[in-house]
């Protein structure tokens, strides 16, 4: 792949974790536009700072700030960095007090996972927990977790 | 504090309640019960929207309701209604609200429908339970009946029995006794002991509780023994419904275990769990437990109806 210019670098992804973060980004929809886009991943590679890690590489993509934040979340290690006009610009995520529709909430019998009724999921962040809580039902949901709830 | 600090207010989770809004509210319940009127609310119109069987619930907030010279609509269970042909929570609350209702009393199978609801409208809405997380009125009627019994809620022993997973009085209670100093004791089998989500909060709280599957381990230390039923419409696993069901009998021989001033409380409706041969007993406090149904109720939907 050719050095960025213009992009989005994710690294210090744990091992063998790339996939979620695909999922979670919902990357896989950017074979389906019109953007001259390129993905690189890098799986199990050497760090200094973790051991092993996973890395992925976007060309031509810059990731949105709210995705950022959720990430950190899910993956507290991985770092994010903006690249523009091949400087290296390193993103400082934050923590939210709030998720609002990214993410689905566990408990079926939740009103926000009625199928008619008008509303989005939202969550409060618990950060010393590292857990999530809906302001619906107060399903707790682990940052962990989070993968196997975000909509895709 | 003031009875107009409560004007227009959602009731929708114990968890938005002080203890200094409990008391008000249960001193208010016992001004109403030594023969204050309450209201009156002449003219006002509360809507009660049951969208799971009730009767307890609904006829005490139609009885508080009317006492307090407001008139009652809704419905009673959803076959009555525009529900029955699909018609959604949304669309239902936005209907009562541009029918000009003043209060809206609801319940719902659903969990977080009244949040929903509340957040939808300007009208007050009174969650009535909503699926198996919350019942903030009952629990209210069941501390004021402790408190009444006592003299005190502070520095009780508590058991909650039962079905503390799917029971949204239990939930309640838990929550509420945590502006006490109290200790807690909940009695379930592994299956149906209290969610995350409850023991998150009282550790949060610094509320001290305990678990147990056996209430022969605690019915002699016990001030209170609170018994929910199993429920066969929460339960969605069969299996673990029929394992569940007759785990707990609390009848007069168990209860000479206890210590003197013992309290047997239930939200009712009973099935099995708690003996008939409790009920003429001094434990007994579960009738005493329902009547306070209205007048708590009338003490809420004065302050929270505006005038």
């Amino acid at each position: 792949m050719r050095k960025i210019e213009d992009g989005t670098v994710i690294d210090h992804i744990p091992a063998w974790k790339a996939d979620l973060v695909l999922r979670v980004l919902r990357l896989q929809r950017l074979a389906k536009s019109e953007l001259d886009v390129s993905v690189a991943v890098l799986q199990n590679v050497v760090s200094g700072r973790l051991g092993r890690k996973d890395v992925i590489k976007v060309d031509r993509w810059r990731i949105d700030e709210n995705e950022a934040d959720i990430l950190c979340l899910i993956f507290p290690t991985a770092t994010i960095n903006y690249i523009k006009r091949w400087k290296v610009f390193k993103y400082s995520p934050m923590v939210p007090d709030t998720i609002e529709g990214r993410i689905r909430c566990p408990e079926l019998l939740c009103i926000s996972n009625a199928e008619r009724e008008p509303l989005s999921t939202m969550f409060y962040t618990l950060k010393t927990e590292r857990m999530l809580q809906c302001r619906y039902c107060d399903t707790l949901l682990d940052f962990g977790k989070i993968p196997d709830f975000v909509r895709v | 504090m003031k009875a107009e600090d409560f004007a227009g207010r959602d009731i929708i989770t114990m968890r938005d309640f002080s203890r200094e809004e409990l008391e008000f509210i249960f001193d208010s319940t016992k001004e109403i019960e030594s023969g204050r009127p309450g209201g009156p609310l002449d003219g006002k119109l509360v809507a009660l929207i049951f969208y799971e069987p009730s009767t307890r619930t609904y006829s005490s907030f139609e009885i508080a309701a009317e006492r307090l010279g407001c008139r009652t609509t809704g419905f009673s269970s959803p076959e009555k209604s525009s529900v029955a042909k699909g018609e959604t929570l949304h669309d239902t609350i936005r209907m009562y609200e541009g029918y000009g209702v003043d209060c809206i009393v609801m319940r719902h199978n659903l969990m977080g429908a009244a949040r929903f609801a509340a957040d939808l409208t300007k009208v007050p809405v009174v969650s009535g339970g909503d699926g198996s997380r919350e019942h903030p009125t009952q629990a209210m009627v069941d501390l004021y009946t402790i408190r009444k019994a006592f003299g005190k809620i502070d520095g009780l022993r508590i058991g909650i029995l039962g079905d503390l997973k799917y029971g949204r009085t239990a939930s309640s209670l838990s929550y509420g006794l945590s502006n006490y100093d109290v200790e807690i004791t909940f009695v379930a089998p592994e299956s149906l002991t209290t969610r995350k989500e409850i023991d998150h909060f009282l550790s949060e709280r610094g509320v001290g509780f305990t678990k147990t599957k056996d209430v022969r381990d605690v019915v002699g230390s016990l001030d209170v023994l609170y018994v929910t039923r199993i429920q066969k419409e929460r339960i969605p696993d069969p299996t673990e419904y029929e394992r569940a069901r007759g785990v707990y009998q609390i009848n007069l021989s168990l209860l000479k275990e206890g210590k003197k001033g013992l309290r047997v409380m239930h939200p009712l409706p009973r099935v099995d769990e708690l003996s008939s041969d409790v009920d003429e007993s001094e434990y007994a406090q579960y009738f005493v437990q329902a009547a306070a149904g209205v007048p708590l109720r009338m003490a809420l939907l004065s302050m929270v109806v505006a005038k």
